[in-house]
């Protein structure tokens, strides 16, 4: 027997997550023109209805396999540009303009569609059950009501990386300050049901400048996953004494086997006095820090191989336990087992992590003022710190 | 139907060291639950809950929803410190589990 660690790769999953999955604000789709949104392996047609309805089908007419992302809407319908065969949003074929009537048969597949957070969110599930919407994700409380600033909205397609990759950050501590330059100097986790949380507080590196760290940057952050695939990240930031409610959104849709579309969107709560375009500008100062944060995890993932038995040491969270949540996604849901969904909760020991990362950042800290020529070390803020890092729950 | 399926025997072993080896139970002084805890140190906690245990606690029942679900109860919390101080759970990690 070798004493050598085998890293088991594992094989993906053969089907897509079952839930509720988000495809992007509802506003940008009611343009009266068809949508494509690549999910699920296929193309789905997205669009409103003369009611403003958004509605959802597979992209592929049932007919001759035409496109109907390229159609038209004609009143309620999409139209495909094929044959100007007519779907409605049930799924139904509604009219052939140039047939006697429409074959009985003529039903494609539909996506339930519900509007949370003025996003479109779709029900999907290989069972082909009906949508749950008891778990649904939360409506956040002041958002209806213009509490907030307009939404900052990005899109970003991962190739090459199956969306786990992406869930496993909830639990994962230690690459917060590897990889997003942050400190965490606390870390909890609780996984029930078909939710599960990332409770953290941090601090910016102060040896990481440039858009990057900021030591007088504190957060404390919830992020919680509705589901498979729909994360509310709410992060209280302390900026200089300056309090800030951020939100964001972070969600994806799993394309194929190894790619998914990854979307996250920002609002900010309109500070009190404060007028609305200065408001918005915050917003897409805090958009721009998420951004550049998930690409920071997209070139790990593009590098990286899956692990199906990750090695652990004491300091790190419960992947074991997560993905032992996440799988209830995976199976029918005759087979979801009770440690799938019962309550597990996990504080993670920072202690040692935070001994060592002071020193380790007081020693940059002291060979940058060395290579600098100031003998006396960095003083007050770094020059052209330019905007702080802000540490997501991802 | 299995999702994620290892290709190798001792990754099932692994699973199994992560999520329930050297679990202690630990029964809340408040109500019936009992759940599985681990410390691996001073400051690490890991508790498994199971639907009877949860049935048992008043304080998570009382959880609205929302935001308001995820914390956890500060009895069930209070109650594995009192075992931690007794000497009750064993505080220390093996090979990082």
């Amino acid at each position: 027997m070798s004493d050598t660690r085998f890293l088991d790769q594992g094989t993906p999953p053969a089907r897509f997550a079952r839930g509720w999955h988000c495809l992007g604000l509802a506003e940008t789709f009611r343009d009266g023109k068809p949508h494509a949104v690549h999910a699920f392996g296929t193309k789905l047609v997205v669009w409103a209805d003369s009611q403003g309805e958004i509605q959802v089908l597979d992209g592929y007419c049932r007919h001759m396999g035409g496109d109907l992302t390229q159609g038209e809407v004609k009143g309620d319908q999409v139209a495909c540009p094929f044959h100007d065969w007519r779907w409605g949003g049930d799924g139904k074929c509604k009219q052939i303009p140039y047939a006697r009537r429409v074959p009985l048969r003529a039903r494609t597949q539909r996506y339930p569609v519900a509007i949370r957070n003025d996003q479109v969110l779709v029900w999907h599930d290989v069972e082909g059950s009906a949508p749950d919407h008891d778990i649904l994700p939360p409506q956040l409380p002041g958002l209806a009501e213009g509490e907030y600033t307009d939404w900052v909205w990005e899109s970003e397609h991962i190739e090459g990386s199956h969306c786990r990759e992406l869930i496993d950050n909830v639990v994962d501590m230690a690459h917060f300050y590897y990889v997003h330059f942050a400190f965490p100097t606390s870390f909890r986790n609780v996984f029930e049901g078909h939710v599960a949380t990332q409770f953290m507080e941090s601090k910016g590196r102060p040896d990481k400048t440039g858009g990057y760290g900021d030591a007088e940057l504190f957060l404390k952050s919830e992020a919680t996953y509705y589901g498979p695939s729909y994360m509310i990240n709410w992060l209280d930031t302390d900026y200089k004494g300056f309090n800030t409610e951020v939100v964001l959104f972070n969600c994806h849709v799993p394309t194929g086997p190894d790619s998914f579309l990854l979307q996250y969107g920002i609002v900010v709560k309109k500070p009190q006095g404060m007028d609305d375009k200065t408001a918005n500008f915050i917003a897409q100062k805090y958009a721009e820090m998420f951004g550049s944060g998930f690409l920071q995890d997209v070139h790990i993932w593009k590098n990286k191989v899956p692990v199906q038995n990750p090695l652990l040491c004491e300091e790190d969270g419960p992947v074991y336990q997560l993905r032992r949540w996440y799988e209830q996604f995976y199976v029918d849901v005759d087979d979801i087992a009770p440690e799938m969904t019962d309550r597990f909760e996990f504080e993670v020991d920072t202690t040692k992590a935070n001994e060592f990362w002071q020193d380790e950042v007081a020693e940059n800290l002291r060979k940058k003022a060395e290579e600098d020529g100031d003998p006396h070390g960095p003083d007050g803020d770094g020059a052209d710190a330019g905007s702080p890092q802000v540490m997501t729950g991802t | 139907m299995a999702s994620f399926v290892p290709t190798d025997a001792d990754t099932l072993e692994d699973q199994r060291l992560y999520t329930q080896a050297r679990l202690t139970e630990v029964a809340c002084l408040d109500c019936l639950a009992r759940v599985g805890v681990k410390k691996n140190s001073e400051h690490h906690t890991s508790v498994q809950w199971n639907a009877e245990a949860r049935a048992h606690c008043p304080d998570l029942a009382r959880r609205s929803g929302g935001r308001d679900v995820h914390p956890a109860c500060p009895r069930m919390l209070a109650s594995i410190e009192a075992a931690a101080r007794d000497g009750q759970i064993p505080i220390g990690a093996e090979d990082g589990y």
